[in-house]
């Protein structure tokens, strides 16, 4: 049995059309609200954690307070590292 | 119920006191809301794929739902080599999801809320993932925290900053569920107390306000589920296709 042509670009033009949905859905689907959820937290759990490494290594080596400043701002950098991977990571999605 | 909003989190042991060997493993009512709400996962799949329908129905339809979803977010983030995890993140995100929507029910309990539970589930998933790096590319998996393209001046202080990042992977993963779950529940029951407070007279703005905010929190509920599973994806993926 063979396909007649009129059905087959109809089939055509229902492929390309469920394509494009599933395409369009992809960008606006949910990760817009999880992307806006992630930002804050990803800045504020670096700043943490630097801070506790500081703590820690001060407590360590007896260097009050200079390790745990140091380490303060290093966190905050890596915070703004984060923020800004996760940022790019958005836009080229 | 007491007027206290933070009295719903408090942990409430069920039955008698069990100990071994100094460490307290009794029964609470944390215990019993995550044996549900794994019980309830076990049987949405059990019966979800009993009868294996090429026109399915409503159950069956729900589970493969569920199926397609986590597949196609593995497939989209991690790539075709994440394929083998499939069944340790699925059940993740069906834990995390099925404990958020349990606690969405009046009187139960949510166990998200507590950031023990959040943060053994993020360590886990870091040691596992820093495990399967370490296996799969050996001692090239450090290059992760030396970003190429780095002048050397520079490299002792990038280093350590990726560490740091690196680090925060856990932390931020677990504090954002948790901190999304309680903050949320805290103010239901803040407006809940509301409306008891205000009574029959002033009492309709904040119930209007409480129902707006149980549709919000179950889309954060769902959300939160989503969120966790996909960064576990992208850390995955991280481990397993190595490039800076």
């Amino acid at each position: 049995m063979t396909i007649p042509d009129d059905f087959k670009t109809r089939l055509k033009i229902a492929k390309s059309k469920i394509k494009k949905d599933i395409d369009s859905d992809k960008e606006k689907r949910g990760s817009f609200m999880g992307n806006a959820f992630k930002l804050g937290t990803e800045l504020v759990a670096a700043v943490a954690v630097g801070t506790i490494i500081g703590f820690i290594l001060d407590n360590w080596f007896g260097t009050k307070p200079w390790l745990i400043i140091i380490f303060f701002f290093l966190g905050a950098a890596a915070g703004m590292l984060n923020v800004i991977r996760a940022a790019n990571k958005m836009q080229k999605d | 119920m007491a007027n206290n909003p933070m009295q719903q989190f408090t942990v409430n042991k069920i039955g008698p006191e069990i100990k071994i060997a100094g460490i307290d493993l009794s029964f609470t009512n944390a215990s019993l809301f995550m044996l549900i709400s794994a019980s309830l996962i076990l049987l949405l799949l059990f019966f979800g794929s009993k009868e294996k329908k090429i026109i399915p129905n409503k159950i069956q339809l729900i589970a493969e739902l569920f199926y397609t979803f986590v597949a196609k977010m593995i497939s989209d983030t991690a790539g075709s080599k994440a394929k083998p995890y499939f069944p340790f993140i699925f059940s993740l995100f069906m834990f995390v999801l099925f404990c958020n929507m349990v606690g969405m029910l009046p009187y139960s309990f949510t166990v998200t809320s507590h950031i023990i539970v959040t943060l053994i589930m993020a360590l886990f998933i870091f040691i596992a993932v820093t495990i399967i790096g370490f296996l799969k590319h050996g001692f090239k998996y450090l290059s992760i925290f030396v970003p190429s393209g780095v002048p050397a001046i520079l490299l002792p202080l990038i280093t350590v900053i990726e560490i740091i990042s690196y680090l925060s992977r856990p932390v931020s993963l677990s504090v954002r569920l948790f901190a999304n779950m309680m903050a949320g529940h805290t103010m239901l029951k803040v407006f809940g107390g509301f409306v008891v407070s205000l009574g029959i007279l002033g009492g309709w703005l904040p119930l209007s306000f409480s129902v707006a905010l149980t549709g919000l929190e179950i889309l954060v509920a769902f959300l939160q589920a989503y969120v966790f599973a996909i960064l576990t994806c992208i850390y995955l993926n991280d481990a397993l296709n190595l490039h800076h």
